[in-house]
Protein backbone atom coordinates (compact mmCIF):
# COMPACT_ATOMS: atom_id res chain seq x y z
CA UNK A 1 0.00 0.00 0.00
CA UNK A 2 2.06 2.92 -1.22
CA UNK A 3 1.90 6.47 -2.49
CA UNK A 4 4.66 7.36 -4.92
CA UNK A 5 4.07 10.93 -6.01
CA UNK A 6 1.90 13.92 -5.26
CA UNK A 7 1.82 16.89 -7.64
CA UNK A 8 0.02 20.16 -8.05
CA UNK A 9 -0.41 21.46 -11.59
CA UNK A 10 -2.24 24.16 -13.46
CA UNK A 11 -4.28 23.04 -16.42
CA UNK A 12 -3.48 25.53 -19.16
CA UNK A 13 -5.26 25.91 -22.46
CA UNK A 14 -3.03 23.39 -24.21
CA UNK A 15 -0.53 22.20 -21.64
CA UNK A 16 -0.35 21.38 -17.95
CA UNK A 17 2.11 23.37 -15.87
CA UNK A 18 3.79 21.67 -12.92
CA UNK A 19 3.74 23.88 -9.84
CA UNK A 20 4.98 21.57 -7.10
CA UNK A 21 5.70 17.89 -6.63
CA UNK A 22 6.75 15.43 -3.94
CA UNK A 23 8.03 11.90 -4.48
CA UNK A 24 8.59 8.82 -2.37
CA UNK A 25 10.60 6.41 -4.46
CA UNK A 26 12.19 4.50 -1.59
CA UNK A 27 10.55 1.26 -2.65
CA UNK A 28 12.19 1.34 -6.07
CA UNK A 29 15.70 0.11 -6.77
CA UNK A 30 18.17 2.87 -6.28
CA UNK A 31 19.32 3.09 -9.88
CA UNK A 32 15.79 3.12 -11.24
CA UNK A 33 14.59 6.06 -9.21
CA UNK A 34 15.46 8.90 -11.57
CA UNK A 35 13.73 7.29 -14.54
CA UNK A 36 10.72 6.38 -12.41
CA UNK A 37 10.46 9.99 -11.26
CA UNK A 38 10.61 11.21 -14.85
CA UNK A 39 7.85 8.79 -15.78
CA UNK A 40 5.65 10.00 -12.93
CA UNK A 41 6.18 13.67 -13.68
CA UNK A 42 5.38 13.11 -17.34
CA UNK A 43 2.33 10.94 -16.66
CA UNK A 44 0.88 13.38 -14.12
CA UNK A 45 1.13 16.17 -16.66
CA UNK A 46 -0.39 14.08 -19.44
CA UNK A 47 -3.33 13.02 -17.31
CA UNK A 48 -4.15 16.58 -16.29
CA UNK A 49 -3.98 17.69 -19.91
CA UNK A 50 -6.41 14.97 -20.93
CA UNK A 51 -8.88 15.45 -18.07
CA UNK A 52 -11.75 17.89 -18.24
CA UNK A 53 -12.42 20.70 -15.81
CA UNK A 54 -14.38 19.70 -12.74
CA UNK A 55 -13.56 16.00 -13.04
CA UNK A 56 -12.09 13.31 -10.89
CA UNK A 57 -10.62 10.14 -12.35
CA UNK A 58 -8.57 7.08 -11.50
CA UNK A 59 -6.28 6.11 -14.34
CA UNK A 60 -4.51 2.80 -14.46
CA UNK A 61 -1.03 3.00 -15.96
CA UNK A 62 1.21 -0.07 -15.82
CA UNK A 63 1.05 -1.27 -12.24
CA UNK A 64 0.17 2.17 -10.86
CA UNK A 65 -3.08 3.96 -10.22
CA UNK A 66 -3.06 7.69 -10.89
CA UNK A 67 -5.81 9.63 -9.18
CA UNK A 68 -6.50 13.07 -10.58
CA UNK A 69 -8.71 16.00 -9.62
CA UNK A 70 -9.01 18.92 -11.98
CA UNK A 71 -10.92 21.82 -10.44
CA UNK A 72 -13.08 24.22 -12.35
CA UNK A 73 -10.51 26.94 -11.76
CA UNK A 74 -7.87 24.79 -13.53
CA UNK A 75 -5.95 23.99 -10.37
CA UNK A 76 -5.20 20.26 -10.45
CA UNK A 77 -3.55 17.58 -8.40
CA UNK A 78 -2.40 14.06 -9.17
CA UNK A 79 -1.40 11.33 -6.76
CA UNK A 80 0.20 8.15 -8.06
CA UNK A 81 -0.38 5.09 -5.89
CA UNK A 82 -0.24 1.31 -6.10
CA UNK A 83 -3.36 -0.80 -6.51
CA UNK A 84 -3.81 -1.55 -2.80
CA UNK A 85 -4.07 2.03 -1.63
CA UNK A 86 -7.74 3.00 -1.15
CA UNK A 87 -8.76 5.50 -3.80
CA UNK A 88 -11.18 7.27 -1.48
CA UNK A 89 -8.37 8.43 0.73
CA UNK A 90 -6.50 9.65 -2.36
CA UNK A 91 -9.37 11.90 -3.37
CA UNK A 92 -9.66 13.30 0.13
CA UNK A 93 -5.97 14.07 -0.03
CA UNK A 94 -6.27 15.79 -3.42
CA UNK A 95 -9.15 17.94 -2.18
CA UNK A 96 -7.23 18.92 0.90
CA UNK A 97 -4.03 19.79 -0.92
CA UNK A 98 -5.72 21.93 -3.56
CA UNK A 99 -7.78 23.72 -0.95
CA UNK A 100 -4.69 24.60 1.03
CA UNK A 101 -2.59 25.42 -2.03
CA UNK A 102 -5.16 27.82 -3.42
CA UNK A 103 -5.18 29.71 -0.12
CA UNK A 104 -1.41 29.94 0.13
CA UNK A 105 -0.42 30.61 -3.45
CA UNK A 106 -1.82 33.51 -5.48
CA UNK A 107 -3.96 32.59 -8.45
CA UNK A 108 -1.89 34.88 -10.62
CA UNK A 109 1.15 32.64 -10.16
CA UNK A 110 -0.55 29.46 -11.30
CA UNK A 111 -0.26 29.65 -15.10
CA UNK A 112 3.43 30.51 -15.15
CA UNK A 113 4.81 29.19 -11.87
CA UNK A 114 7.34 26.37 -11.48
CA UNK A 115 8.54 24.24 -8.56
CA UNK A 116 11.42 26.66 -7.96
CA UNK A 117 9.27 29.79 -7.88
CA UNK A 118 6.20 28.48 -6.05
CA UNK A 119 6.21 28.82 -2.28
CA UNK A 120 4.29 25.82 -0.97
CA UNK A 121 6.09 23.29 1.16
CA UNK A 122 3.44 20.97 2.56
CA UNK A 123 3.50 18.30 -0.16
CA UNK A 124 6.37 16.21 1.25
CA UNK A 125 4.70 16.14 4.64
CA UNK A 126 1.38 15.04 3.20
CA UNK A 127 2.99 12.32 1.11
CA UNK A 128 4.77 10.96 4.17
CA UNK A 129 1.74 11.18 6.43
CA UNK A 130 -0.63 9.55 4.00
CA UNK A 131 1.60 6.51 3.44
CA UNK A 132 -0.51 4.97 6.15
CA UNK A 133 -4.08 5.78 5.11
CA UNK A 134 -5.56 4.94 8.49
CA UNK A 135 -3.30 7.26 10.42
CA UNK A 136 -3.92 10.03 7.96
CA UNK A 137 -7.65 9.99 7.73
CA UNK A 138 -10.62 8.53 9.54
CA UNK A 139 -12.12 6.16 7.00
CA UNK A 140 -15.67 6.76 8.07
CA UNK A 141 -15.43 10.43 7.29
CA UNK A 142 -14.20 9.71 3.82
CA UNK A 143 -16.90 7.21 3.04
CA UNK A 144 -19.60 9.71 3.81
CA UNK A 145 -18.23 12.64 1.87
CA UNK A 146 -17.50 11.50 -1.60
CA UNK A 147 -20.00 10.48 -4.23
CA UNK A 148 -18.22 7.66 -5.96
CA UNK A 149 -20.42 7.56 -9.01
CA UNK A 150 -18.82 10.76 -10.21
CA UNK A 151 -15.31 9.30 -10.35
CA UNK A 152 -14.29 8.19 -13.80
CA UNK A 153 -12.33 4.97 -14.05
CA UNK A 154 -9.88 4.76 -16.92
CA UNK A 155 -7.97 1.61 -17.75
CA UNK A 156 -5.06 3.34 -19.44
CA UNK A 157 -3.75 6.79 -20.19
CA UNK A 158 -3.92 5.85 -23.86
CA UNK A 159 -7.69 5.76 -23.69
CA UNK A 160 -7.89 9.37 -22.60
CA UNK A 161 -8.56 11.64 -25.54
CA UNK B 1 34.11 0.46 -30.45
CA UNK B 2 35.38 -2.89 -31.66
CA UNK B 3 37.21 -4.82 -29.02
CA UNK B 4 39.72 -7.55 -29.68
CA UNK B 5 39.56 -10.72 -27.66
CA UNK B 6 42.52 -9.72 -25.52
CA UNK B 7 40.97 -6.34 -24.84
CA UNK B 8 37.74 -8.01 -23.74
CA UNK B 9 39.68 -10.34 -21.45
CA UNK B 10 41.51 -7.46 -19.84
CA UNK B 11 38.31 -5.45 -19.49
CA UNK B 12 36.37 -8.30 -17.93
CA UNK B 13 39.12 -9.21 -15.51
CA UNK B 14 39.19 -5.58 -14.42
CA UNK B 15 35.42 -5.49 -13.95
CA UNK B 16 35.42 -8.68 -11.89
CA UNK B 17 38.16 -7.19 -9.75
CA UNK B 18 36.27 -3.91 -9.39
CA UNK B 19 33.11 -5.66 -8.24
CA UNK B 20 34.91 -7.76 -5.66
CA UNK B 21 37.05 -4.89 -4.43
CA UNK B 22 33.94 -2.76 -3.99
CA UNK B 23 32.37 -5.52 -1.91
CA UNK B 24 35.53 -5.97 0.15
CA UNK B 25 36.00 -2.27 0.79
CA UNK B 26 32.39 -1.62 1.67
CA UNK B 27 30.77 -4.36 3.75
CA UNK B 28 27.61 -2.29 4.04
CA UNK B 29 26.52 -2.65 0.44
CA UNK B 30 22.90 -3.70 0.60
CA UNK B 31 21.63 -3.42 -2.94
CA UNK B 32 22.75 -4.09 -6.49
CA UNK B 33 21.31 -2.66 -9.66
CA UNK B 34 21.69 -2.29 -13.38
CA UNK B 35 22.35 1.19 -14.74
CA UNK B 36 20.91 1.65 -18.21
CA UNK B 37 23.92 2.88 -20.14
CA UNK B 38 24.20 1.72 -23.74
CA UNK B 39 27.74 2.93 -24.34
CA UNK B 40 30.87 3.18 -22.26
CA UNK B 41 31.81 6.73 -21.50
CA UNK B 42 35.46 7.68 -21.23
CA UNK B 43 37.69 5.00 -19.88
CA UNK B 44 35.80 4.49 -16.67
CA UNK B 45 34.89 1.36 -14.81
CA UNK B 46 31.28 0.28 -15.31
CA UNK B 47 31.07 -0.37 -11.59
CA UNK B 48 29.43 2.47 -9.71
CA UNK B 49 29.17 2.70 -5.95
CA UNK B 50 26.73 5.21 -4.48
CA UNK B 51 25.58 5.22 -0.86
CA UNK B 52 25.91 1.47 -0.28
CA UNK B 53 24.30 0.70 -3.64
CA UNK B 54 26.39 -1.15 -6.18
CA UNK B 55 25.53 -0.47 -9.80
CA UNK B 56 26.74 -2.06 -13.02
CA UNK B 57 26.48 -0.11 -16.25
CA UNK B 58 24.58 -2.13 -18.78
CA UNK B 59 27.06 -1.74 -21.65
CA UNK B 60 29.53 -4.14 -20.09
CA UNK B 61 27.10 -7.01 -19.49
CA UNK B 62 27.40 -8.46 -22.97
CA UNK B 63 31.14 -8.80 -22.50
CA UNK B 64 31.12 -9.71 -18.86
CA UNK B 65 28.49 -12.38 -18.55
CA UNK B 66 29.51 -14.78 -21.36
CA UNK B 67 33.17 -14.54 -20.34
CA UNK B 68 32.76 -15.41 -16.65
CA UNK B 69 30.05 -17.94 -17.46
CA UNK B 70 32.40 -19.71 -19.84
CA UNK B 71 35.30 -19.60 -17.45
CA UNK B 72 33.29 -21.30 -14.73
CA UNK B 73 32.06 -24.01 -17.08
CA UNK B 74 35.64 -24.70 -18.23
CA UNK B 75 36.65 -25.05 -14.59
CA UNK B 76 33.78 -27.45 -14.03
CA UNK B 77 34.86 -29.49 -17.03
CA UNK B 78 38.37 -29.60 -15.58
CA UNK B 79 39.74 -27.80 -18.62
CA UNK B 80 40.82 -24.85 -16.55
CA UNK B 81 42.21 -24.53 -13.09
CA UNK B 82 41.01 -21.73 -10.84
CA UNK B 83 42.21 -21.16 -7.31
CA UNK B 84 39.77 -20.64 -4.47
CA UNK B 85 39.93 -16.85 -4.49
CA UNK B 86 39.34 -16.70 -8.23
CA UNK B 87 36.39 -19.05 -7.83
CA UNK B 88 34.90 -16.88 -5.12
CA UNK B 89 35.30 -13.74 -7.23
CA UNK B 90 33.94 -15.30 -10.40
CA UNK B 91 30.93 -16.97 -8.80
CA UNK B 92 30.19 -13.74 -6.97
CA UNK B 93 30.19 -11.76 -10.21
CA UNK B 94 28.12 -14.39 -12.01
CA UNK B 95 25.49 -14.68 -9.32
CA UNK B 96 25.01 -10.94 -9.03
CA UNK B 97 24.18 -10.91 -12.73
CA UNK B 98 22.26 -14.18 -12.87
CA UNK B 99 21.46 -15.76 -9.52
CA UNK B 100 19.60 -18.64 -11.10
CA UNK B 101 22.84 -20.13 -12.40
CA UNK B 102 22.82 -23.24 -10.22
CA UNK B 103 26.34 -24.35 -11.17
CA UNK B 104 27.79 -21.22 -9.60
CA UNK B 105 25.92 -21.84 -6.35
CA UNK B 106 27.13 -25.43 -6.38
CA UNK B 107 30.74 -24.33 -6.74
CA UNK B 108 30.17 -22.17 -3.69
CA UNK B 109 28.73 -25.15 -1.82
CA UNK B 110 32.03 -26.96 -2.43
CA UNK B 111 33.97 -23.91 -1.24
CA UNK B 112 31.93 -23.82 1.95
CA UNK B 113 32.43 -27.52 2.54
CA UNK B 114 36.21 -27.24 2.28
CA UNK B 115 36.23 -24.21 4.53
CA UNK B 116 37.41 -21.70 1.94
CA UNK B 117 34.19 -19.70 2.12
CA UNK B 118 32.29 -18.70 5.21
CA UNK B 119 28.55 -19.53 5.18
CA UNK B 120 27.72 -16.07 6.46
CA UNK B 121 29.56 -14.48 3.54
CA UNK B 122 27.64 -16.69 1.17
CA UNK B 123 24.32 -15.76 2.77
CA UNK B 124 25.29 -12.13 2.35
CA UNK B 125 25.85 -12.62 -1.37
CA UNK B 126 22.45 -14.25 -1.61
CA UNK B 127 20.86 -11.26 0.07
CA UNK B 128 22.51 -8.94 -2.43
CA UNK B 129 21.30 -11.02 -5.34
CA UNK B 130 17.78 -10.97 -3.88
CA UNK B 131 17.83 -7.18 -3.79
CA UNK B 132 17.62 -7.26 -7.55
CA UNK B 133 16.03 -10.67 -8.08
CA UNK B 134 13.70 -11.07 -5.10
CA UNK B 135 12.10 -14.23 -6.41
CA UNK B 136 15.18 -16.08 -7.66
CA UNK B 137 14.33 -19.72 -6.88
CA UNK B 138 17.89 -21.00 -7.02
CA UNK B 139 19.02 -18.38 -4.53
CA UNK B 140 16.41 -19.42 -2.00
CA UNK B 141 17.10 -23.12 -2.56
CA UNK B 142 20.83 -22.65 -2.10
CA UNK B 143 20.15 -20.57 0.98
CA UNK B 144 18.36 -23.48 2.57
CA UNK B 145 21.33 -25.74 1.90
CA UNK B 146 23.64 -23.29 3.67
CA UNK B 147 21.27 -22.93 6.60
CA UNK B 148 20.88 -26.70 6.83
CA UNK B 149 24.63 -27.16 7.04
CA UNK B 150 24.85 -24.42 9.65
CA UNK B 151 22.14 -26.09 11.72
CA UNK B 152 24.02 -29.39 11.55
CA UNK B 153 27.21 -27.63 12.55
CA UNK B 154 25.61 -26.01 15.58
CA UNK B 155 23.37 -28.80 16.74
CA UNK B 156 24.65 -32.35 16.88
CA UNK B 157 22.37 -35.00 15.41
CA UNK B 158 19.75 -36.72 17.46
CA UNK B 159 21.81 -39.93 17.61
CA UNK B 160 24.66 -37.96 19.08
CA UNK B 161 22.31 -36.46 21.63
CA UNK B 162 21.07 -39.78 22.86
CA UNK B 163 24.56 -41.21 23.18
CA UNK B 164 26.01 -38.36 25.16
CA UNK B 165 22.87 -37.88 27.24
CA UNK B 166 23.03 -34.12 26.86
CA UNK B 167 22.73 -31.58 24.09
CA UNK B 168 26.14 -30.08 23.42
CA UNK B 169 24.85 -26.73 22.23
CA UNK B 170 27.01 -23.94 23.46
CA UNK B 171 25.68 -20.49 24.24
CA UNK B 172 27.74 -19.08 21.37
CA UNK B 173 26.14 -21.49 18.90
CA UNK B 174 22.65 -20.71 20.15
CA UNK B 175 23.40 -17.04 19.76
CA UNK B 176 24.76 -17.62 16.27
CA UNK B 177 21.59 -19.46 15.26
CA UNK B 178 19.46 -16.72 16.78
CA UNK B 179 21.30 -14.09 14.78
CA UNK B 180 20.93 -16.16 11.64
CA UNK B 181 17.21 -16.56 12.29
CA UNK B 182 16.80 -12.81 12.62
CA UNK B 183 18.82 -12.23 9.45
CA UNK B 184 16.64 -14.67 7.52
CA UNK B 185 13.46 -12.98 8.72
CA UNK B 186 14.89 -9.69 7.53
CA UNK B 187 15.92 -11.11 4.14
CA UNK B 188 12.43 -12.57 3.66
CA UNK B 189 10.73 -9.32 4.62
CA UNK B 190 12.82 -7.30 2.22
CA UNK B 191 12.25 -9.71 -0.64
CA UNK B 192 8.52 -9.80 0.13
CA UNK B 193 8.46 -6.01 -0.06
CA UNK B 194 10.19 -5.99 -3.43
CA UNK B 195 7.73 -8.20 -5.24
CA UNK B 196 4.02 -8.64 -4.56
CA UNK B 197 2.93 -12.04 -3.26
CA UNK B 198 6.50 -13.29 -3.34
CA UNK B 199 5.73 -16.96 -2.86
CA UNK B 200 9.39 -18.01 -2.81
CA UNK B 201 10.29 -15.56 -0.07
CA UNK B 202 7.37 -16.52 2.13
CA UNK B 203 7.87 -20.26 1.62
CA UNK B 204 11.46 -19.77 2.66
CA UNK B 205 10.31 -17.92 5.74
CA UNK B 206 8.09 -20.86 6.67
CA UNK B 207 10.97 -23.29 6.14
CA UNK B 208 13.25 -21.20 8.37
CA UNK B 209 10.70 -21.07 11.16
CA UNK B 210 10.11 -24.79 10.88
CA UNK B 211 13.81 -25.63 10.97
CA UNK B 212 15.40 -22.94 13.10
CA UNK B 213 12.60 -22.36 15.58
CA UNK B 214 10.99 -25.76 15.70
CA UNK B 215 9.47 -25.93 19.15
CA UNK B 216 9.87 -22.34 20.10
CA UNK B 217 6.28 -21.23 20.54
CA UNK B 218 7.38 -17.77 21.55
CA UNK B 219 8.93 -17.15 18.14
CA UNK B 220 5.72 -18.22 16.43
CA UNK B 221 3.76 -15.81 18.62
CA UNK B 222 6.29 -13.04 18.04
CA UNK B 223 6.08 -13.53 14.29
CA UNK B 224 2.29 -13.45 14.39
CA UNK B 225 2.40 -10.20 16.29
CA UNK B 226 5.19 -8.51 14.34
CA UNK B 227 3.68 -9.29 10.92
CA UNK B 228 0.38 -7.64 11.77
CA UNK B 229 1.52 -4.26 10.55
CA UNK B 230 3.06 -5.69 7.40
CA UNK B 231 -0.08 -7.47 6.27
CA UNK B 232 -2.16 -4.39 7.11
CA UNK B 233 -0.07 -2.47 4.63
CA UNK B 234 -0.15 -5.24 2.01
CA UNK B 235 -3.79 -6.22 1.97
CA UNK B 236 -3.62 -8.00 -1.36
CA UNK B 237 -0.51 -10.00 -0.59
CA UNK B 238 -1.91 -13.47 -0.41
CA UNK B 239 1.44 -15.03 0.55
CA UNK B 240 1.71 -12.74 3.57
CA UNK B 241 -1.64 -13.87 4.85
CA UNK B 242 -0.81 -17.48 4.06
CA UNK B 243 2.17 -17.07 6.40
CA UNK B 244 -0.18 -16.01 9.18
CA UNK B 245 -2.33 -19.04 8.42
CA UNK B 246 0.73 -21.26 8.76
CA UNK B 247 1.68 -19.68 12.11
CA UNK B 248 -1.86 -19.99 13.42
CA UNK B 249 -2.18 -23.57 12.32
CA UNK B 250 1.12 -24.49 13.96
CA UNK B 251 0.18 -22.83 17.22
CA UNK B 252 -3.29 -24.27 17.17
CA UNK B 253 -3.15 -27.38 15.04
CA UNK B 254 -1.99 -30.43 16.89
CA UNK B 255 -1.55 -29.83 20.61
CA UNK B 256 -0.36 -33.40 21.20
CA UNK B 257 2.35 -33.11 18.62
CA UNK B 258 3.83 -29.90 20.02
CA UNK B 259 3.69 -31.31 23.49
CA UNK B 260 5.49 -34.51 22.52
CA UNK B 261 8.30 -32.50 21.02
CA UNK B 262 8.55 -30.21 24.01
CA UNK B 263 8.55 -33.19 26.35
CA UNK B 264 11.29 -35.09 24.50
CA UNK B 265 13.44 -31.98 24.13
CA UNK B 266 13.25 -31.40 27.86
CA UNK B 267 14.04 -35.03 28.59
CA UNK B 268 17.24 -34.98 26.60
CA UNK B 269 18.51 -31.73 28.07
CA UNK B 270 18.59 -32.83 31.63
CA UNK B 271 17.45 -35.90 33.54
CA UNK B 272 17.22 -34.02 36.82
CA UNK B 273 14.32 -32.07 35.42
CA UNK B 274 12.28 -35.22 34.97
CA UNK B 275 10.18 -34.39 37.98
CA UNK B 276 9.01 -31.15 36.42
CA UNK B 277 8.15 -32.82 33.11
CA UNK B 278 4.43 -33.40 33.73
CA UNK B 279 4.05 -29.76 34.76
CA UNK B 280 5.52 -28.55 31.45
CA UNK B 281 3.05 -30.72 29.58
CA UNK B 282 0.14 -29.45 31.59
CA UNK B 283 1.28 -25.88 31.26
CA UNK B 284 1.42 -26.30 27.49
CA UNK B 285 -2.07 -27.74 27.40
CA UNK B 286 -3.39 -24.95 29.56
CA UNK B 287 -1.74 -22.41 27.28
CA UNK B 288 -3.46 -24.22 24.44
CA UNK B 289 -6.87 -23.72 25.94
CA UNK B 290 -6.53 -20.10 27.03
CA UNK B 291 -4.17 -18.62 24.47
CA UNK B 292 -5.62 -20.26 21.39
CA UNK B 293 -9.12 -18.74 21.54
CA UNK B 294 -7.44 -15.37 22.03
CA UNK B 295 -5.35 -15.97 18.93
CA UNK B 296 -8.45 -16.70 16.88
CA UNK B 297 -10.13 -13.70 18.42
CA UNK B 298 -7.34 -11.37 17.43
CA UNK B 299 -6.98 -12.84 13.96
CA UNK B 300 -10.66 -12.48 13.13
CA UNK B 301 -10.66 -9.00 14.59
CA UNK B 302 -7.69 -8.06 12.40
CA UNK B 303 -9.45 -9.53 9.40
CA UNK B 304 -12.69 -7.67 10.13
CA UNK B 305 -10.82 -4.43 10.64
CA UNK B 306 -9.00 -4.75 7.32
CA UNK B 307 -12.08 -5.84 5.38
CA UNK B 308 -13.95 -2.80 6.65
CA UNK B 309 -11.11 -0.37 6.04
CA UNK B 310 -10.08 -1.65 2.63
CA UNK B 311 -13.09 -2.87 0.71
CA UNK B 312 -12.71 -5.06 -2.34
CA UNK B 313 -9.63 -7.16 -1.55
CA UNK B 314 -10.28 -10.84 -2.12
CA UNK B 315 -7.19 -11.86 -0.15
CA UNK B 316 -8.80 -10.64 3.06
CA UNK B 317 -11.92 -12.69 2.45
CA UNK B 318 -9.86 -15.80 1.65
CA UNK B 319 -8.00 -15.26 4.89
CA UNK B 320 -11.26 -14.99 6.77
CA UNK B 321 -12.45 -18.31 5.35
CA UNK B 322 -9.29 -20.03 6.47
CA UNK B 323 -9.30 -18.57 9.97
CA UNK B 324 -12.96 -19.25 10.54
CA UNK B 325 -12.64 -22.79 9.23
CA UNK B 326 -9.64 -23.45 11.47
CA UNK B 327 -11.50 -22.01 14.45
CA UNK B 328 -14.56 -24.08 13.66
CA UNK B 329 -12.45 -27.23 13.37
CA UNK B 330 -10.48 -26.54 16.55
CA UNK B 331 -13.62 -25.71 18.45
CA UNK B 332 -15.14 -29.02 17.49
CA UNK B 333 -12.05 -30.94 18.59
CA UNK B 334 -12.02 -29.18 21.95
CA UNK B 335 -15.72 -29.45 22.60
CA UNK B 336 -16.16 -33.20 22.14
CA UNK B 337 -13.23 -35.19 23.57
CA UNK B 338 -15.54 -38.03 24.57
CA UNK B 339 -16.34 -38.69 20.94
CA UNK B 340 -12.71 -39.52 20.25
CA UNK B 341 -13.70 -43.00 19.08
CA UNK B 342 -14.88 -41.73 15.70
CA UNK B 343 -11.77 -39.55 15.34
CA UNK B 344 -8.70 -41.73 15.94
CA UNK B 345 -6.24 -38.87 15.48
CA UNK B 346 -7.80 -37.00 18.38
CA UNK B 347 -7.09 -39.75 20.89
CA UNK B 348 -3.72 -38.39 21.94
CA UNK B 349 -4.90 -34.84 22.38
CA UNK B 350 -8.03 -35.96 24.17
CA UNK B 351 -6.17 -38.01 26.74
CA UNK B 352 -3.47 -35.42 27.20
CA UNK B 353 -6.15 -32.80 27.55
CA UNK B 354 -7.92 -34.94 30.09
CA UNK B 355 -4.84 -35.40 32.22
CA UNK B 356 -4.14 -31.69 32.08
CA UNK B 357 -7.68 -30.82 33.04
CA UNK B 358 -7.31 -32.94 36.15
CA UNK B 359 -4.07 -31.33 37.17
CA UNK B 360 -4.93 -27.72 36.35
CA UNK B 361 -8.54 -27.67 37.41
CA UNK B 362 -8.70 -25.35 40.40
CA UNK B 363 -12.32 -26.18 41.09
CA UNK B 364 -11.13 -29.60 42.08
CA UNK B 365 -13.23 -31.50 39.56
CA UNK B 366 -11.24 -34.64 38.91
CA UNK B 367 -13.79 -36.25 36.65
CA UNK B 368 -12.67 -36.22 32.98
CA UNK B 369 -16.34 -36.22 32.00
CA UNK B 370 -16.54 -32.74 33.42
CA UNK B 371 -13.83 -31.50 31.06
CA UNK B 372 -16.34 -30.08 28.60
CA UNK B 373 -18.18 -28.19 31.32
CA UNK B 374 -14.95 -26.79 32.71
CA UNK B 375 -13.89 -25.52 29.32
CA UNK B 376 -17.27 -23.97 28.69
CA UNK B 377 -17.38 -22.20 32.04
CA UNK B 378 -13.88 -20.94 31.52
CA UNK B 379 -14.80 -19.64 28.10
CA UNK B 380 -17.94 -17.98 29.38
CA UNK B 381 -16.08 -16.52 32.33
CA UNK B 382 -13.73 -14.80 29.92
CA UNK B 383 -16.62 -12.81 28.60
CA UNK B 384 -18.05 -12.43 25.12
CA UNK B 385 -15.48 -13.02 22.42
CA UNK B 386 -15.64 -10.40 19.75
CA UNK B 387 -16.37 -11.72 16.30
CA UNK B 388 -14.93 -15.09 17.02
CA UNK B 389 -17.94 -17.13 17.77
CA UNK B 390 -20.03 -18.98 15.32
CA UNK B 391 -22.07 -18.92 12.17
CA UNK B 392 -24.69 -16.40 13.34
CA UNK B 393 -21.94 -13.89 14.11
CA UNK B 394 -20.43 -14.40 10.70
CA UNK B 395 -23.79 -13.99 9.01
CA UNK B 396 -24.32 -10.76 10.92
CA UNK B 397 -20.92 -9.56 9.74
CA UNK B 398 -21.83 -10.36 6.14
CA UNK B 399 -25.16 -8.54 6.41
CA UNK B 400 -23.49 -5.49 7.90
CA UNK B 401 -20.87 -5.48 5.14
CA UNK B 402 -23.51 -5.72 2.43
CA UNK B 403 -25.48 -2.86 3.96
CA UNK B 404 -22.51 -0.56 4.41
CA UNK B 405 -20.42 -1.26 1.39
CA UNK B 406 -20.35 0.81 -1.76
CA UNK B 407 -17.99 -1.38 -3.73
CA UNK B 408 -19.45 -3.95 -6.09
CA UNK B 409 -16.47 -6.20 -5.53
CA UNK B 410 -16.86 -6.10 -1.79
CA UNK B 411 -20.51 -7.11 -2.17
CA UNK B 412 -19.52 -9.95 -4.48
CA UNK B 413 -16.93 -11.26 -1.99
CA UNK B 414 -19.37 -10.99 0.90
CA UNK B 415 -22.03 -12.96 -0.94
CA UNK B 416 -19.51 -15.60 -2.00
CA UNK B 417 -18.40 -15.92 1.62
CA UNK B 418 -21.98 -16.38 2.68
CA UNK B 419 -22.48 -19.15 0.13
CA UNK B 420 -19.25 -20.79 1.26
CA UNK B 421 -20.34 -20.75 4.89
CA UNK B 422 -23.62 -22.35 3.99
CA UNK B 423 -22.23 -25.05 1.73
CA UNK B 424 -19.00 -25.93 3.53
CA UNK B 425 -19.99 -25.56 7.12
CA UNK B 426 -23.64 -26.04 6.27
CA UNK B 427 -25.68 -25.98 9.40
Amino acid sequence: MKLYSLSVLHKGASKANLLKAAYDLSSFSFFQRSSVQEFMTFTSSLIVERSSHGSRASVKEQEYLCHVYVRNDSLSAVVIADNEYPSRVCFTLLDKVLDEFSKQVDRIDWPSGSPTTINYTALDGYLAKYQNPREADAMSKVQAELDETKIILVSSVNYMI
Amino acid sequence: MAESEEEVDVLVERVVKDINNALKKNPNIDEIGLIPCPEARYNRSPIVLVENKLGVESWCIRFLLPYVHNKLLLYRQRKLWLDKDALIDITCTLLLLNPDFTTAWNVRKELIQCGALSPEKDLYLGKLALSKFPKSPETWIHRRWVLQSLIQECCPSKACKERSGAVAVTAAQTERLQRILQEEMKACSEAAGRYPSNYNAWSHRIWVIQNLAKDNKKIFLDELSSMKYWVSMHVSDHSGFHYRQFLLKSLVGDPGHMLDKTASALQSTSNEHCASLPKEEEASAEIQRTVVPDLFDEELELCTDLIESYPGHETLWCHRRYVFFLWHHWNHKQGAPLNSSDRPLDNSSATTGGKSAQAMDVDGMMDPNKQVYTQETKRLKRGPLQGCQDLPTEHRFITKTLTDCRSTEQARFAIAYQKWLESVLGQ
